[in-house]
């Protein structure tokens, strides 16, 4: 099960696991992004370099236009593999 | 243990389930689980992706032996593709010059103890270790 809940365009929240097999609904999510967001991961359990992928590709197109993702409530799990893939110093997490 | 997935990202939703059962049977600490239900993910996806041939199911095995996990991906009727030749990931260039995509290799890489790659009468079989805590 993965779900993103959308409030008002500065919020968003992923809720569930974020596999190869949903990372459309992701991508198309993150696409409708167009400034500074935060994103909260509090109700996200699991997520793989698919959706690391979404949220790079999303933190590029914003950064061109000065904008930012603000990465909120990760679990242990998350907040190591963002570190072991070197987004830790790309993102900024909370 | 050992059970066939088709060649489709849907069947994540059946491997994590096995996977999860097997573990949860065996106890094997939350953290551990995490790691190789990440790592099976990113080594199917890369399968199903990447490896060209009949397109036949693939095969998962999940052992215990010992204190180390044994997972095994079987891939048949597949040409041959060489891991190595996947450029490493540099983690500490800035965003500009990070790529979207290759990542799913290096986070493996990462959370395993030992990769191990066959290519062998068009069967490609990778096997990773995971050594859990004692």
């Amino acid at each position: 099960m993965f779900e993103v809940r959308e409030s008002g365009d500065d919020h968003v929240q992923l809720i569930g696991r974020l596999d190869a097999s949903q990372v459309q609904l992701a991508r198309e999510a993150m696409n409708r992004v167009t400034r500074s967001c935060t994103v909260d991961f509090g109700g996200l359990e699991y997520i793989s370099s698919a959706g690391l992928g979404v949220l790079l590709g999303t933190q590029k197109r914003l950064s061109e236009s000065g904008g930012r993702l603000k990465l909120t409530n990760m679990n242990r799990h998350i907040r190591e593999i963002f570190r072991m893939a070197g987004f830790d110093h790309i993102f900024e997490i909370e | 243990m050992e059970k066939e997935f088709s060649r489709n990202l849907d069947a994540l939703s059946d491997i994590v389930e096995f996977t999860d059962r097997f573990l949860a049977d065996r106890n094997v600490d939350e953290s551990a689980g995490w790691s190789i239900n990440l790592a099976i993910e990113e080594l199917f996806t890369n399968m199903v992706r990447h490896n060209t041939g009949a397109g036949k199911p693939i095969r998962i095995g999940l052992n215990l032996e010992d204190s180390r996990l044994v997972v095994q991906l079987v891939d048949d009727d597949v040409d041959p593709f060489d891991p190595s030749s996947v450029p490493e990931v540099n983690v500490d260039e800035g965003i500009d010059d990070r790529a979207v995509g290759g990542l799913g290799l290096h986070l493996v890489k990462s959370i395993v103890d030992k990769i191990t790659y066959e290519y062998e009468n068009r069967q490609m079989k990778v096997t990773i270790v995971k050594n859990l805590e004692q």
